[in-house]
């Protein structure tokens, strides 16, 4: 009786032990970083590049590669800080060129998973600014979209499958609400951007990009801090594989998933930011970011 | 009447007597002689012949005309084919009339339906020239591509080319335009001209 009782305490404390070890790693920490390699990707001034001008072969002559099957990347991932020389000063589709606005701004990309959380680190040099404040709240924000390879094109063009000529601050709109968008996306049928955003005032958020954008209803993004030290900001998304919630992509070990994102420099807003060509993430698996297993 | 058929008969007579001495073998001249004058008339024909075709050819001739010095020079004088830091100029002929004799001539008798043009003056403002820019081009473009951009590849061509010393654009363009078979006006239109208005994606593909 008293052995039974005695076992039964310490399959208990057993028991407690395990649960507190589980609590331990759903809340695991971000990985140490400085054996996690980084992938530079640099983010340019895209100027007025909808998916209109990128498809139109009389403007863009990459309109060819891109119909053949080449990505964005393929083509311009060395010379996105020259694009966006071009595009910020004015000389190439941008009518309204901001004065003192970054052509471009290289960030270290760091990707790591433990099997419960994909962790994302972005570190780059906060580059000189000054220009009228388009959100006031918000020094910077980043945003990042994911795509679990289900809208055709989003492998080649990444987030640009999202950027279209008549949503909000493009030449000629007026339509303040009229958001990113899928051409057919939809929730139901998958072919959406799972969207997580971090802002410098302390928020985040959780959304996705189908027919419209919708800033929430995803419960993927567990954490989304960010810093400033010096003139370096850092900023650190933990999310959980599984996802779960609307919006959310399920992610698994071993496979690959299209993967861009967009800094909001200088108080930026709408289509003023700095944006990266579409790449992708692998989660153990061979890819342009790859997280692996900590 | 009787005047006329009378200086019609005396015309035919002209003729068929000079007919008759080209015909007659010389009884005077030796053959070395005849041989030595015609071989250098010869020359001297053929040659005057060239240097006029040739001073056809030059910049200076085309950009004569103002529809042309106008309009597509000025433009062409912002572009690499025109300053670059190696020093080559590519001037109108070069990519607009073929290299070789054969096909040069049969470019150059076409052209003179251009002559017809200037007299009547189809694109003599830029408003007319404008009008007319896209068939132009289309015309040209057509030209190119159907004799695999001959005159591109008197300077250039795939077998030369070092892709890797190319930007990563260039690079994988090239490499797909051979994979594909695809000739230089494929994707280099506008290269030295702006690119007409109206243009549609069909003249891209």
């Amino acid at each position: 009786m008293m052995d039974t009782s005695m076992n039964r305490l310490l399959t208990a404390s057993a028991l407690g032990v395990v649960l507190a070890g589980a609590s331990v790693s759903a809340l695991a920490a971000p990985p140490d970083w400085s054996k996690v390699p980084a992938k530079t990707i640099t983010v340019f001034y895209p100027g007025v590049s909808p998916m209109e001008w990128i498809t139109k072969g009389t403007e863009h002559g990459g309109a060819r590669a891109l119909r053949k099957g080449e990505t964005c990347a393929g083509c311009h991932h060395d010379e996105a800080a020259d694009m966006g020389k071009k595009m910020v000063s004015g000389q190439k589709i941008e009518p309204t060129p901001i004065k003192g606005k970054a052509g471009s701004i290289p960030v270290a990309v760091q990707a790591a998973h433990d099997g419960t959380n994909l962790y994302l680190r972005f570190v780059w040099k906060q580059p000189a600014g000054g220009a009228e404040k388009m959100d006031k709240d918000n020094q910077v924000k980043l945003g990042l979209m994911l795509e679990d390879n289900k809208i055709p094109g989003a492998a080649l063009s990444g987030c640009w499958e999202t950027c279209h000529g008549d949503a909000r601050t493009m030449p000629g709109v007026k339509d303040d609400k009229k958001t990113k968008y899928v051409k057919d996306g939809s929730l139901t049928g998958g072919k959406f951007y799972d969207l997580l955003q971090w802002t410098s005032k302390g928020g985040k958020s959780d959304g996705y990009v189908a027919d419209k954008r919708v800033m929430d209803g995803g419960k993927a993004l567990a954490e989304a801090r960010g810093e400033k030290k010096g003139d370096e900001w850092t900023v650190v998304f933990t999310r959980t594989l599984a996802g779960g919630g609307e919006g959310d992509i399920a992610m698994a070990s071993g496979r690959t998933y299209n993967f861009g994102f967009a800094i909001h420099d200088d108080h930026a807003a709408g289509r003023f930011h700095h944006v990266s060509l579409g790449y992708s993430l692998g989660l153990d698996a061979k890819a342009d970011v790859s997280a692996a297993r900590q | 009447m009787a005047d006329q058929e009378r200086e019609a008969t005396k015309q035919a007579g002209a003729l068929s007597r000079l007919w008759r001495w080209l015909r007659r073998p010389s009884g005077t001249t030796t053959v070395l002689t005849l041989l030595v004058v015609g071989f250098a008339s010869g020359i001297v024909f053929w040659g005057g012949f060239n240097t006029v075709v040739e001073a056809t050819n030059t910049m200076t001739f085309c950009v004569s005309c103002h529809e042309m010095r106008d309009n597509v020079y000025v433009e062409y004088k912002e572009t690499i084919h025109y300053s670059n830091r190696t020093g080559v100029r590519a001037t109108c002929s070069d990519c607009h009339v073929p290299r070789d004799w054969t096909h040069k001539m049969v470019r150059k008798v076409q052209a003179t339906r251009e002559l017809y043009g200037k007299v009547m003056g189809t694109i003599d403002t830029k408003e007319k020239f404008e009008a007319k820019r896209l068939h132009l081009a289309r015309r040209e473009w057509a030209r190119m591509k159907s004799v695999d951009s001959r005159e591109c590849r008197n300077c250039h061509g795939f077998e030369g080319m070092n892709t890797e010393a190319q930007k990563p654009r260039a690079k994988r363009a090239h490499e797909l335009a051979q994979r594909d078979n695809e000739t230089c006006i494929d994707c280099h239109k506008g290269i030295a001209h702006k690119k007409p208005e109206g243009m549609t994606e069909e003249d891209e593909d």
